[in-house]
């Protein structure tokens, strides 16, 4: 196991090291550069060339780059121009939404996602089936900023029950927290959920058809037993791939919910530095972003043992 | 389980339905329990005032940039030596008088008595000069020029060259030149100072990146005494504290103002209007903000010959590329001036005879005399400013029309900062200018800018020297006109008209006023 675990660590390395030259290459070699966009419309060429000479921005891209590498093996993610602060130091202050809406909106996708898939692959067929499937369909073709608006116009503009967007950390008090939660983490979970019934439905509907389902059946095993216990147990290892693949992309990708819902998390702190051609928060996010899904998966392969028997690595 | 599954159901069928319903029906059905207040209301208030911006600044220090985004946050906390009254004069601000000598080379500053720093200390002589030495530091306005501690309450400004321009330069907004505490500003690196200290009648409190920046009301801020006019006399911070957020997202801004939690949106766009004007309780304001200029690449390309520029001109029909950009005649001016009319020093509608021509035979004749052989126009545009963009548009369709083949190149607007300095890389491109306080400010004319589009025409230069170093103000006017005369024959940009911008404000915000970006003093909130 620890050797397992070491190994899968260590083939991170060159994946981190490909991913970091790649983002920085690209980031660069589009045009558009800090200086110019924190001068201001109105500023002269001139200005804006003294203040590339200051930033660093005219020396040679690999100097640049061996700058910028160098500093990470000291735990240096280098400094954000715009925000005159460490990358490392604006990735933990926009961390705290991103997760709390990643873990709301998995929670209500899974709470949503697994009971819907499990009913509809008992029932398989009938209209309930068809009725959740199509709903499915809806929330998976369904774009995440229609349903963030629908959310916003009804909860927030007509009936003024929530906030319709901004951000308070739970140290102002959970329900403060939650208020502002709700809306985004519904709007992303309700798509996720989507995913997670299809995948639990079908999970589902290949395990039931087995036959030690069948023999548990003839013996007489309740039915709330032999799915729960016996058929979903079973059918979890296909479903937690993609919770693993979801989670990972909720605190990645949930761009469009918190620029909607004006949430300050990773999605809105990457787009703004990409407008501001803030090299080094572009750069610095994504990796750590790597690095986090590296290490999501390593999780979900090793959460695999607890599920399943058979996977696990057992010392040899 | 069959109970659960039948509410099941039901919830997720009433959901959908209900979801869809109010979506399709916001206008008419938005709460309207905020009844309206009258118009009267009490001023002094207390409360906490929400303005939701759409871009967070770099930095609060208004020395570091020109960009709208400092310049409307720092107004709440700092003041200069001058700044300008409703018809764009320069009046004292910090100064309680100033006096200009006879060469005009001079000019003496008397400060206001008793004027505190937001740390508690007495605004002196020494703090003035600091300041306005890093302001000034490389200011091509100023030229050579030399600040002097005359005694604690005043200060003087000497110049090489004479200039009657330098009120209007020191009370600019583009890049407001702030006093702040002498050893803050001599501290500061170019990207901006490390602490916000000034005079304003609020102080900074908390930034959160990307989230919000907090002001307080300063206690010990002493207004001047002076009527309020435009930018200066009389301001107070009337509420507690104002939460300036930033809300990037435009429906978010509106939803948010409809719904009562922001008091303020800034910058609407312009479809979502009729959305506001619908909802009880919320108030559009509409601004004027400058001109939406056509740039032209001088140096090289088709454009770099007058005859191609001017055939563009006599063909654009500017209700068209207007309209298409900012929807409805709320929004535009069809107005030749390079200045606002309500800034009298300067307007004038000189070379009006070329805006608008409408007049394809005369463009098509022109082209013919230019020689154009068919080659490809590329303009340059952004969807990040959709108002730009649909000018863009509009625009080609007409060169089109006219016989010219034309290429549109849509960027992000960082990439069309950077491509507009290259002279390979386009022909044509929109952009919009913030009305100035002098004609020598628009970096268009004056060919010792090097702005993109690269303007050469020793005329206007020669017009524009003369410009600065007028005494009378009548005479100063009419050499204006006449650099807009040239303007308009040789077309460095065509500019297709004025324009407003739009901003919300909730009925709650009493005296709300605005003058180059919203201003939260002198105004209250009736919660």
């Amino acid at each position: 196991m620890k050797s397992y675990i070491l190994k899968r660590m260590l083939s991170m390395i060159p994946v981190l090291l490909i991913v970091s030259v790649i983002v920085f290459m690209i980031i660069h070699l589009i045009p558009g550069d800090p200086a110019s966009v924190m001068l201001g419309e109105e500023a002269t060429p001139q200005e804006v060339q003294e203040l590339r000479d200051e930033l660093g921005l005219n020396l040679p891209i690999y100097e640049q780059f061996i700058q910028w590498f160098s500093g990470i093996f000291q735990g240096d993610f280098g400094n954000s121009i715009y925000m005159n602060m460490p990358v490392l130091e604006a990735f933990l202050g926009h961390i705290g939404p991103t997760l709390s809406l990643a873990l709301l909106a998995q929670s209500i996708s899974i709470a949503i996602a697994i009971p819907i898939g499990v009913i509809a692959a008992k029932r398989r067929g009938t209209y309930v089936d068809q009725l959740f499937m199509t709903i499915a369909m809806l929330g998976l073709s369904l774009p995440s900023f229609l349903m963030a608006l629908l959310l916003m116009l009804l909860f927030g503009v007509n009936l003024n029950w929530l906030p319709v967007a901004g951000y308070a950390p739970i140290s102002n008090g959970l329900w403060n927290h939650l208020q502002y939660m709700i809306l985004p983490a519904i709007s992303l979970g309700a798509i996720q959920a989507a995913v997670i019934s299809r995948m639990s439905r079908s999970s589902m509907i290949d395990i039931l058809s087995m036959n030690y389902i069948k023999t548990a059946k003839a013996k007489g095993v309740k039915d709330r037993v032999v799915i729960y216990k016996h058929a979903l147990r079973n059918a979890f290892i296909p479903i937690l791939t993609i919770l693993g693949e979801t989670f990972g992309s909720l605190i990645t990708g949930a761009v469009v919910t918190e620029t909607v819902f004006n949430l300050p998390g990773i999605g809105q702190l990457v787009i703004n530095a990409i407008v501001r051609r803030d090299y080094a928060v572009i750069q610095g996010t994504i990796l750590i972003i790597a690095l986090a899904y590296l290490l999501l998966n390593l999780l979900i392969d090793l959460l695999y043992g607890l599920v399943d028997p058979r996977v696990r690595f057992n010392r040899k | 389980m069959n109970l659960n599954r039948k509410s099941y159901f039901f919830i997720m069928i009433l959901l959908l339905i209900s979801i869809f319903f109010m979506g399709c029906s916001s206008e008419n059905t938005a709460s309207d329990k905020e009844a309206k207040e009258g118009t009267d209301a009490v001023k002094a208030t207390g409360g906490t005032i929400k303005v939701a911006y759409p871009t967070q600044p770099q930095t609060l220090d208004p020395h570091a940039t020109t960009a709208d985004a400092t310049r409307d946050a720092a107004k709440l906390i700092y003041e200069a030596l001058v700044t300008l009254d409703s018809n764009y004069e320069v009046i004292p601000q910090l100064a309680d008088s100033y006096e200009v000598s006879e060469d005009r080379k001079t000019i003496t500053f008397k400060l206001r008595e008793g004027v505190k720093f937001h740390n508690g200390n007495d605004m002196t002589a020494e703090d003035i000069v600091a300041s306005m030495e890093k302001w000034g530091k490389d200011s091509a306005e100023l030229g050579e020029h030399q600040w002097t501690v005359e005694d604690e309450r005043t200060v003087t400004l000497t110049l090489t060259e004479p200039s009657s321009l330098i009120m209007y330069f020191l009370a600019d907004q583009g890049k407001i030149a702030a006093i702040m505490p002498k050893d803050i500003a001599e501290s500061a690196e170019t990207t901006g100072a490390a602490e916000y200290i000034g005079t304003g009648p609020f102080k900074f409190i908390e930034w959160k990146q990307d989230e919000v920046i907090k002001f307080e009301k300063f206690d010990d801020y002493v207004p001047d005494t002076d009527e309020t006019d435009g930018l200066g006399g009389k301001k107070e911070a009337l509420v507690d504290a104002i939460d300036w957020q930033f809300v990037p997202d435009s429906s978010t801004r509106v939803n948010g103002l409809i719904s009562g939690q922001y008091h303020f949106a800034h910058m609407l766009a312009y479809d979502s209007i009729p959305q506001v004007e619908n909802s009880p309780g919320s108030v559009v304001d509409i601004w004027p903000y400058g001109i939406e200029g056509l740039v032209f690449n001088k140096k090289q390309g088709v454009f770099s010959d007058v005859k191609m520029r001017q055939a563009v001109n006599a063909a654009l029909d500017m209700e068209v590329i207007m309209s298409s950009a900012f929807t409805d005649k709320e929004f535009y001016q069809l107005e030749n001036s390079l200045f606002l009319p309500s800034q009298k020093a300067w307007y004038s509608d000189a070379g009006k005879e070329n805006y608008n021509q409408k007049d394809m035979e005369k463009a098509k004749a022109l082209l013919k005399e230019a020689g154009y052989k068919g080659e490809e126009v590329v303009i340059l545009t952004s969807r990040d400013y959709e108002h730009h963009y649909n000018a863009a548009v509009a625009t080609q369709q007409q060169l089109e029309e006219l016989g010219i083949t034309t290429k549109l190149d849509v960027y992000d607007w960082p990439t069309l900062l950077e491509r507009r300095d290259d002279p390979e890389a386009y022909d044509m491109f929109f952009t919009g200018f913030s009305t100035t306080s002098t004609p020598n400010q628009y970096a268009f004319l004056d060919s010792q800018t090097a702005w993109p589009g690269w303007t050469e025409n020793s005329e206007i230069d020669r017009l524009l020297g003369e410009i600065k170093v007028e005494e009378d103000l009548e005479k100063a006017l009419a050499l204006t006109a006449e650099v807009q005369t040239i303007m308009w024959e040789d077309l460095p940009i065509i500019n297709t008209g004025h324009n407003s911008r739009v901003s919300g404000y909730s009925e709650k915000l009493q005296g709300y006023n605005q003058m180059l970006g919203p201003n939260f003093w002198n105004v209250g909130l009736n919660e």
